[in-house]
């Protein structure tokens, strides 16, 4: 047998370093820039806090590597268990930090609960998927997985956390495609989510892609009863998420969601639209090149909100250009797709579900993310894995990393039909 | 492995999709629509800084400093950063306020009201809440900032006043430029914020003083705070500061006649009459200049505006009053030049004029048969009342223009107003039912229908010292810049000599002469010099004590300070003006007071005008 670090997968490990050098560059800038000495205390510490968590994950991947492949799964069921009760736990003794109560502070450092409960949830779903028989019927496994999700997503939705409980909801159409259901019944999951998008841009655009949808499922599947539950999904939502925006909704929370297409009118401009028009001024005014490495007037003025965290890309865009947007985005091409296909080369069930399950979280995180800074999206507030500033989230996500590597370090010796 | 190749491709695909999307996305954003996005990240984080130059200082003619600048801080305060309340919950914190307390050495429930009142102005706009705070304060201020969002501070330059002398009206009054004003005056450079000068030389010179705006364009971070220069200064303009005015006023003189003119009203201007440079020019009641430095209160403004006391009037040069016997000069040299009267011409002074039988036209005494000088020495009424019966109106008139009567001058006194001197057109209009010369009589003794100012008089005892030489009096001597160097001084009218014989001219500064060695003015002689004077004291209406009227000028040979002056409802001219007035020339000449004469000062200095009634 090859010796071990022969077995580790350096592509994954080339993107998970070059993203941890990107982020802790950008957050060097926002805190270490000419204008640092106005910055209040606590934001000039970001760095040297980042690198501190840098140095903690890259302890635990290695710690990861060293454990055994199958004390994974053995693990599963206590590290749902357990993030579900931390979640709850944080219902009553959490911190409120813009506006979602998803904080716990013990001493100095503050842990976001929903981050942590990610991997317990991704290891349960990833376990009781690898458990079915291939010739059982995947629906019953799909609605047993969904409620599995649904507990800690429920909980995440409680503490008033939308955009992680986005990424929660998000994870079951991919951990189900990946286990092998059709993919028209894929599109089906995502067509309300995408049907209400529209809805919000506009109702014409919302109509027409229903109709689009429902036609073409039907013709894909030649069944009628499908046609109909799609055409359902996407005009029901269409329909319903126009009712409830015109009847339901009071103006000023109607006016958060919409703020995103038109930022700058003046009724969103100081108030919820002023995150998205600041950060997309520093995304368009840093042009091909940007405007060169703590030099982008947007970052240094701090104007745009969260800048080190949630909107952390807005000042790669800014002093890099488009080209360092390019770059990154390389990166999490380099990263997504290898930890695809180190998803099929394993041959566990479990340990290709938790490869394909970590690519879509970082899928997710990556497109709400960049999709929020440069105002594709409404402002939902996650971070972008790896780069923006914050221990929780690094650690988790470098957790999953680990945990894929370890797993697929030992590919040979963790399979179904292996030893 | 084979089993998932499909799902490979499908999830690579969606990788690739949203990587497309994605960059697709940043190059519309970037490099297509880059000046739309541009644009505003370039409005938010430059900001456009005014630099304002120093305004320029003011000298007296010694080089004593009179005026210049001072910085005031004051702390503005933008409620949007702050909460509501004390104890509110919100994502603000009271800390911020106790802090800013602390700071600003006040109890916290002033930093809550004076939040509460800028927010009723304009929450998101900075209020200037704490105007005036010391150095120390705003050095403290600045150390906090980073802590104290909302908190900004400005830096005003205000107008200091030096001297003991107040020179409220020649200087005049500095202030921020008001809304009307600043809408007239943008395309001038004026920028609101800016100071102006209202009155004095500080308008006059206004071009001048001020200098030039500069301009820095400064990074500014999300919270307005300044976090350097941008593109190292390039685009800067450094501001340049407005010229030095160097005045001819003398600083001591001004403060010894405003010293005696305390509790009076009235005016009073003193000319070189070698050059027409204005010695000193007093007008009381008068105000202290640096109450505009700050904001002036309701009250203030009121008494300055509306008050009977109308302190901010100009009385040295726009207060016209009946100039009494000190016009004397004037009719004794017009009836020369006009050969009404020669040198020996002797007139009767039964103690009256017969014109209106006796009762009319008084004289203070029975001078019986009198020439011209001894009728100046002696202020005989019945002679000028003559003098005045054997010529006309119009050429009255005519003289008084010549001796700059009756209109403004062109100099750099910003406010004038001019006496009234009539003609028969003035008489035509005000007495449309006919008048017979008993309506004219009265100017031979400079009553009646007619009025000058003290800077009239002044003028008038400059070209009298002068014999007739009239050089155009004014305020500054000349304009220098301090950083360049550059001197600038006024282009004044050339000066003029009257078309009086020089002769007359003697026979009248003779009688002058003899007033202050042997008449009304002799209690009154400048100690050590010869000098010419008169006195004169005006009626101004029943119940009301006399104007107390003086000229005079000094020494007698070349004089080089000519005085006019007026003091309201105060009583004769020998009392309390011609005192004034000599008190004024001692020191000018001497530069000292002599001690014989310090109970003259201190009589004077406690003498009062009548207090003016008003309702009843």
């Amino acid at each position: 047998m090859r010796p071990w670090y022969k077995q580790l997968d350096y592509g994954l490990v080339a993107a998970w370093i070059g993203l941890l050098f990107f982020g802790l560059v950008a957050i060097y800038s926002t805190t270490h820039g000419p204008a640092s000495e106005y910055l209040l205390d606590t934001v000039k510490r970001n760095f040297q806090r980042q690198l501190q968590w840098v140095g903690i994950s890259a302890f635990v991947v290695f710690v990861c590597l060293l454990i055994p492949a199958r004390a994974f799964r053995n693990l599963s069921y206590l590290a749902y268990a357990f993030g579900v009760v931390l979640l709850v736990v944080t219902l009553f003794i959490g911190r409120e930090i813009n506006g979602a109560k998803g904080w716990i502070v013990i001493g100095t450092v503050g842990i976001q609960s929903a981050e942590i409960a990610k991997v317990g949830t991704l290891m349960m779903m990833a376990t009781v998927l690898s458990y079915r028989p291939p010739d059982s019927s995947l629906l019953r496994y799909a609605i047993g997985t969904g409620i599995l999700l649904l507990l800690p997503a429920s909980i995440v939705l409680l503490q008033n956390d939308t955009g992680s409980a986005l990424v929660y909801l998000g994870l079951l159409p991919i951990m189900m495609f990946w286990s092998g259901l059709p993919l028209w019944m894929m599109a089906l999951m995502i067509a309300p989510a995408v049907a209400g998008y529209f809805s919000i841009v506009s109702m014409p655009i919302a109509l027409i892609f229903s109709a689009v949808f429902t036609i073409g499922i039907w013709l894909t599947t030649r069944k009628t009863f499908i046609g109909i539950v799609g055409g359902l999904f996407t005009f029901g939502v269409s329909l319903g998420a126009t009712f409830v925006m015109h009847s339901v909704l009071k103006p000023h929370q109607l006016a958060r969601i919409q703020s995103f297409t038109n930022p700058g009118a003046d009724e969103f401009r100081s108030g919820v639209g002023f995150h998205l028009v600041q950060s997309m001024a520093a995304v368009g005014s840093g042009g091909f090149f940007g405007k060169g490495f703590m030099q982008g007037t947007q970052t240094q003025g701090a104007y745009v909100p969260e800048q080190s965290t949630d909107f952390v890309f807005s000042v790669i865009a800014e002093e890099f250009g488009f080209v360092g947007s390019v770059v990154l985005l390389g990166f999490y091409a380099l990263l997504l797709i290898r930890l695809v296909h180190v998803g099929a080369q394993m041959k566990h069930p479990f340990a290709s579900m938790m490869a394909a399950g970590t690519a879509g979280i970082f899928l997710i995180h990556l497109f709400i993310n960049v999709g929020m800074v440069t105002g594709l999206l409404p402002v939902i507030g996650i971070p972008l894995p790896f780069v923006s500033y914050g221990g929780s989230a690094l650690l988790v996500n470098s957790v999953l990393m680990g945990i894929v590597l370890s797993l697929h370090m030992k590919r040979d010796v963790f399979s179904l039909y292996g030893r | 492995m084979d089993e998932y190749r499909g799902r490979v491709g499908v999830f690579v695909a969606v990788v690739l999709c949203v990587m497309v999307l994605l960059t697709g996305r940043l190059a519309y954003m970037q490099l297509i629509q880059r000046d739309t996005f541009g644009a505003e990240a370039s409005n938010n984080a430059i900001r456009e800084n005014l630099v304002r130059p120093a305004r320029g200082a003011i000298f007296d003619r010694e080089g004593t400093l009179m005026v210049d600048n001072r910085p005031t801080y004051s702390v503005l305060l933008t409620p949007r950063y702050f909460p509501r309340e004390a104890g509110h919950r919100a994502v603000f914190d009271s800390s911020k306020v106790r802090l800013l307390a602390r700071v600003l050495a006040v109890p916290d429930s002033v930093v809550w009201a004076k939040l509460a009142e800028a927010r009723t102005r304009n929450p998101d706009a900075p209020t200037r809440s704490f105007p005036e705070v010391s150095f120390e304060q705003f050095a403290h201020i600045q150390e906090e900032l980073s802590r104290l969002p909302g908190v900004t501070y400005e830096i005003r330059q205000t107008r200091q006043y030096h001297t003991d002398a107040r020179a409220s009206h020649a200087l005049g009054y500095v202030r921020e430029i008001g809304p009307r004003e600043l809408e007239r005056r943008f395309n001038d450079g004026y920028r609101r914020g800016d100071l102006m000068g209202m009155t004095g030389v500080e308008r006059n010179y206004e071009m001048y003083l001020r200098g030039k705006i500069g301009t820095e364009v400064r990074l500014v971070n999300a919270r307005g705070l300044d976090i350097g220069s941008f593109d190292n200064g390039a685009l800067d303009a450094a501001p340049l500061s407005g010229y030095d005015l160097h005045l001819a006023l003398d600083a001591g003189l001004q403060a010894i006649a405003e010293t005696l003119f305390e509790g009076k009203r009235g005016g009073v201007v003193a000319i070189d009459p070698r050059n027409g440079e204005i010695l000193a020019m007093v007008s009381k009641p008068d105000y202290d200049l640096s109450t505009f430095t700050r904001s002036v209160d309701r009250e203030t403004w009121h008494y300055l505006t509306q008050s009977p006391d109308k302190p901010m009037f100009n009385r040295a040069t726009q207060s016209m009053q009946p100039p009494g016997s000190t016009w004397k000069m004037f009719m004794a040299l017009l009836a020369l030049q006009e050969g009404h009267i020669t040198e020996e011409t002797r007139i009767n002074c039964p103690g009256y004029h017969p014109l209106g039988g006796g009762r009319m036209y008084r004289c203070l005494g029975r001078h019986g048969s009198i020439e011209v000088r001894e009728a100046i020495q002696r202020s005989c009424n019945t002679f000028f009342f003559e003098t005045m019966m054997r010529t006309d109106v119009n050429t009255f008139a005519r003289y008084a223009r010549m001796f700059t009567f009756g209109q403004r001058v062109l100099t750099d006194v910003a406010e004038q107003t001019p006496g009234l001197i009539p003609d028969s057109s003035y008489f035509n209009r005000a007495y449309p039912r006919g008048w017979t010369p008993g309506y004219s009589i009265n100017l031979g003794v400079g009553q009646g229908d007619m009025g000058s100012t003290p800077f009239e008089l002044a003028r008038y005892a400059a070209i009298l010292g002068n014999a007739g030489m009239y050089h155009p009096p004014h305020l500054i001597r000349e304009l220098r810049h301090r950083e360049t160097g550059e001197l600038l001084r006024p282009t004044l009218p050339a000066p003029v000599q009257l078309p009086i014989e020089a002769r007359h001219f003697e026979i009248v500064r003779d009688g002058m002469r003899l007033v202050m060695e042997a008449g009304t003015g002799r209690n009154i002689q400048v100690p050590g010099h010869t000098s010419g004077g008169k006195t004169g004291t005006s009626q101004v209406g029943v119940g009301r004590q006399n104007n107390s009227v003086f000229v005079m000028f000094a020494p007698y040979d070349n004089p080089v300070i000519a005085i006019g002056i007026q003091v309201e409802n105060a009583g004769f001219g020998g009392v309390v003006a011609g005192p004034i007035a000599s008190l004024m020339a001692e020191y000018y000449l001497n530069r000292s007071i002599s001690p014989q004469r310090q109970a003259m000062f201190d009589r004077v200095r406690s003498l009062r005008s009548q207090v003016i009634s008003t309702g009843t």
